[in-house]
């Protein structure tokens, strides 16, 4: 049985029932790539695509719905950040990527495109565990919460109001009080 | 940003704390055990936390749980040791990074950039749920004070609403307490 140590990370990261943790590697350099699921592979994880480039790393999040990606900055056709961004757009999942910069520009543009986790190579298998399991446990919150406001990407203000018989709406606004208190008043004039 | 750091070896700690400050950093404050971590914390009130994990008196990952239990912050555990069942710990404690020793500033300053920005994203997220709860929850308490208010005077909904508000301008409450206090008193 190839995964007999999913057991223990599947339990940890989505309960016994769903063992498997779907991960695309995106990586030009032959030798990093099969470096990289090896080391994923032993430590649990299914490598369950390989990408060369970032369009072919786009290409396979749509078709193979992989847990987590993984995705080199400097890829060619398409790079990783920008493949995050579209990887991310498309559906959202934990995006681990793996450069060699770590100049504040680099790290900041991966931020923005969504990237939860930078890793800076030459990184060992010591960083890059920990890492993917955080990223994949504070990710699974991050939606949760998503969920119960209406799975938006991004926040939108939250309208809600009372309706009268007659048609009428009157908006509630919620707004946060310093002290983190929240308190309810409601817009416009009063009928 | 003003970040504390929790390390007992005096040597690593200086070293966090020079790599810090070189990239322009306040270190507020410098625990060298778990429990002074958490006091700290709270004393200083930190926008982040580095915490070793090996520590005398408290652990990094049980003083990351009590500072995220009291005033939740991007924490960023480090560690010689990476052991599935110290990460499970550390994940389940909230952190935001996880790093093992040793390691670079290009590995630091990456891991602090993405924990605040994906600590920021959830708390964000967060508040959005509570204000959402909050809003209807509100929302039905003055539904029903509303209704009861034209079921007592006979009054037309517009005017039920307008006494609402009225009470809560002039009274400075919130909407929500005067529907609470209606409900509580007519119902």
């Amino acid at each position: 049985m190839a995964f007999t140590s999913l057991g223990l990370v599947g339990a940890f990261l989505f309960g016994p029932k769903e063992a498997f943790v779907n991960v695309l590697i995106a990586e030009d350099e032959a030798i990093i790539r099969l470096d990289l699921k090896e080391m994923l592979e032993q430590n649990g994880f299914h490598v369950c695509a390989e990408a060369r480039n970032g369009a072919e790393a786009v290409e396979l999040a749509r078709t193979a719905e992989p847990d987590v990606a993984l995705l080199d900055l400097r890829m060619p056709v398409l790079d990783g950040a920008e493949a995050a961004r579209r990887i991310y757009a498309e559906r959202p999942i934990p995006i681990v990527m793996l450069t060699a910069f770590s100049d504040r520009g680099s790290v900041e543009k991966a931020i923005s495109a969504g990237v939860f986790t930078y890793m800076t190579k030459p990184f060992r298998e010591t960083d890059l565990m920990p890492a993917i399991r955080l990223a994949v446990a504070r990710h699974s919150e991050l939606l949760a919460a998503r969920r119960e406001v209406g799975g938006t990407a991004s926040p939108k203000p939250i309208e809600i109001g009372l309706r009268s018989q007659s048609g009428d709406l009157w908006p509630l606004r919620v707004q946060r009080h310093a002290d983190g208190s929240l308190g309810v008043v409601v817009d416009g004039d009063s009928p | 940003m003003r970040v504390l750091v929790g390390e007992d070896e005096t040597l690593i700690r200086l070293d966090l704390t020079g790599m810090l400050t070189s990239v322009g950093f306040e270190v507020c404050a410098e625990a060298r055990d778990g429990v002074e971590a958490v006091e700290l914390a709270r004393s200083e009130q930190p926008d982040l936390a580095i915490l070793d994990v090996k520590m005398p008196r408290l652990d990094g990952i049980e003083s990351a749980r009590r500072i995220i239990d009291e005033r939740p912050i991007p924490i960023v555990i480090v560690s010689a040791y990476t052991e599935t069942s110290l990460v499970e710990r550390a994940t389940e404690a909230g952190v935001f990074g996880y790093l093992s020793k040793p390691f670079r500033e290009e590995d630091l300053l990456p891991a602090i950039a993405t924990a605040r920005a994906r600590f920021s994203q959830l708390v964000a997220v967060r508040e959005q749920v509570e204000t959402l709860a909050e809003a209807l929850a509100a929302r039905k308490v003055i539904e029903r004070a509303k209704g009861i208010l034209m079921a007592k005077d006979g009054l037309t909904e517009d005017v039920a609403f307008a006494r609402l508000r009225k009470a809560s301008q002039t009274s400075g409450r919130p909407l929500r307490v005067i529907a609470e206090a209606v409900v509580a008193t007519l119902s």
